[in-house]
């Protein structure tokens, strides 16, 4: 071999490595952008899905306090309109002195609620007589007469099957209320509270569903 | 006559040192510059993922809005079809009021 030969071998050689250099090279610079884009890819999808779950939170957030709020807001208008109810049937009360009520007399409704507070002071532990205590506001007492008194301690009598002797007679005793009766047995120990403001109260959460039932039924 | 065929190769084997040495140098700047663009690659994946999430956080907003403004417009509604309604039984109401409390229920 001559030296052209040898020298044109030694071109050769080197030419083939260094082209094999820059496409190993090359093929590196394509291996890790590849990779770069591919991790890049990667990342953004768990990005996307990470940021997708926390607006998607934070939207529930947002539509569960609309809900509680929303809740909030037709349970304030729905007490509004109960209070003014309560309010409207508080000042009524008061007309039913003069008018009475759905064709009854105050003197007659009085009536009830003595017997029925008696029925129950009498059912509370009263032996083989009862002497009770009708008490009343200044006003009201004008409404019951020894008569009814009477009357009433018959009737309270006969739902005892006449077990029980009963006396309703009307103490001196004058209490603050807006209207109704106190039914105790002698000595004070049973007592039935059937003022308008106790039976309003005592009779408030069912009042409250009656109410609702009455103010939100579709005709 | 060798003396001058050695100066012949030994002037090839530096010839082809020096296009090996340049070889390498520009595998070392495309390799570099590999380096640059992925730091590109990331730079603009991380604008991107940062574009995408402000996207997504207005989209859900927007709708956690409408929702909202949706529920709220409802309720107010239904408040008002309610006062309506309770409008017209107040009386009925006001009269178990009183039979209640006047213990005619």
């Amino acid at each position: 071999m001559g030296a052209e030969e040898i020298v044109r071998k030694i071109k050769e050689e080197a030419e083939a490595e260094c082209e094999k250099i820059i496409s190993d090279a090359e093929a590196n610079r394509r291996k890790r952008l590849a990779e770069a884009r591919a991790e890049a890819e990667e990342q953004k999808k768990s990005f996307v899905a990470a940021s997708e779950q926390k607006a998607r939170e934070e939207k529930e957030g947002v539509v569960r306090a609309a809900r509680l709020n929303a809740r909030k807001v037709r349970w304030d208008a729905e007490e509004k309109i109960i209070a003014e109810v309560l309010e409207e049937a508080a000042k009524a009360l008061k007309e039913v002195k003069k008018n009475g009520f759905k064709g009854r007399s105050y003197s007659e409704i009085l009536a009830g609620l003595i017997k029925d507070a008696a029925v129950s002071v009498v059912a509370a532990g009263a032996g083989s007589s009862s002497e009770l205590e009708v008490r009343l506001s200044e006003e009201d007492a004008s409404f019951v007469t020894p008569e009814m008194l009477k009357e009433l301690s018959a009737e309270v009598e006969r739902s005892t099957r006449g077990g029980v002797k009963v006396r309703l007679s009307v103490s001196g005793e004058r209490i603050k209320s807006e209207g109704g009766v106190v039914v105790s047995g002698r000595g004070g120990k049973v007592e039935v509270n059937n003022t308008f403001e106790q039976r309003m109260a005592r009779l408030s959460s069912g009042l409250r569903e009656e109410i609702v039932k009455s103010l939100f039924a579709e005709k | 006559m060798a003396v001058e065929a050695l100066k012949l190769i030994k002037e090839g084997e530096e010839r082809g040192r020096r296009l090996k040495e340049e070889a390498t140098v520009k595998a070392a700047k495309i390799l570099e510059d590999a380096e640059a663009e992925v730091r590109l690659v990331k730079e603009k994946a991380l604008e991107d993922e940062k574009k995408l999430a402000a996207q997504i956080l207005e989209k859900y907003r927007k709708e956690g809005e409408q929702a909202e403004a949706e529920i709220m417009k409802n309720a107010a509604a239904e408040a008002e079809k309610r006062k309506s309604l309770a409008e017209s039984n107040r009386d009925s109401a006001v009269s178990v009021v009183l039979e209640k409390t006047l213990g005619l229920r």
